[in-house]
């Protein structure tokens, strides 16, 4: 049986997130939600040793250097607006599974700037992936 | 709460916030893991994530709690979803679809349930074992 690489990387995302879902808890049982978002960045910036790719950074095209540095930047962002809503009083069974809906915007995006399209089958599995994020955040 | 009530609370618009401002990273991921290799746009993606961090350091004015297990469980997620992501970029870089792919990867809820369960010693809702089941549908469609 033949797996595709691209599933196989996914799947290397949901075990090492679906832990840091645990770890962060674990944090947050403990120290402020603010506190454990700087943390998280540290704990980051100690993977940066393995990940210095040399002087070949500089050889990659700006802009997609710039994706890379937009991407950490957007996505600690939301992180920080997540706790901002539960510091606000926003329950976290309605908060969660709101922020968690963000898959819905990228597949309705990804067709229209990237111009991706996707079969039936793979369609079906996106609306089964989004009742379940749904779901699995309450 | 009605809805024009909750139009006008806070954590609303924050929790939109999130939604709006995480669909962009993804696409931003796709785009530049197009051509710069998974590890190395982990370096940038925490290079990125920098500015945030000094943000906050400035909004704390440093006074951090000293709770040493806090800090091990803090920084342990920081490696965890580092290595997360160098997953995410390692999977956009073989150009399957964003949609897929984000679809797929946003499961990991799935695996923390699964481990608050066997670790944690949590108890799953009837909501959950029903999302573990569209989730275990969702991995084998896009398994076929």
């Amino acid at each position: 049986m033949h797996i595709a690489a691209w599933f196989l990387f996914t799947m290397v995302v949901l075990g090492f997130w679906g832990a840091c879902g645990i770890v962060q808890k674990l944090s947050t049982n403990r120290i402020s939600a603010w506190s454990s978002m700087i943390w998280l960045v540290v704990g980051y910036a100690l993977l940066l040793p393995w990940l210095w790719p040399g002087k070949i950074l500089f050889h990659y095209s700006t802009h997609n250097i710039v994706w890379g540095l937009l991407a950490g930047f957007l996505s600690t962002l939301g992180s920080c607006g997540l706790y901002a809503a539960l510091k606000c009083g926003g329950k976290a069974s309605i908060v969660i599974p709101i922020s968690a809906m963000y898959p819905l915007v990228v597949v309705i995006l990804a067709p229209l700037l990237l111009h991706e399209s996707i079969t039936l089958v793979q369609g079906c599995g996106v609306g089964c992936a989004l009742i379940a994020v749904a779901l699995l955040s309450t | 709460m009605a809805v024009s009530d909750t139009l006008r609370t806070r954590w609303f618009w924050y929790s939109i916030s999130c939604v709006i401002i995480w669909a962009p990273f993804f696409i931003a991921s796709k785009l530049g893991a197009r051509e710069i290799p998974a590890p190395t746009m982990q370096f940038l993606f925490t290079i990125g994530s920098l500015p945030i961090m000094v943000v906050l350091l400035l909004v704390t004015k440093c006074k951090l709690e000293k709770d040493v297990k806090g800090i091990t469980y803090g920084t342990g997620a920081g490696i965890l979803a580092g290595l997360g992501t160098v997953g995410l970029f390692a999977a956009y870089g073989t150009g399957e679809s964003t949609s897929v792919v984000t679809a797929v990867t946003s499961l990991y809820p799935m695996v923390t349930v699964v481990l608050a369960v066997l670790i944690l010693r949590e108890r799953l809702t009837w909501l959950q074992v029903t999302g573990l089941a569209f989730a275990a549908a969702a991995l084998v469609l896009f398994s076929l």
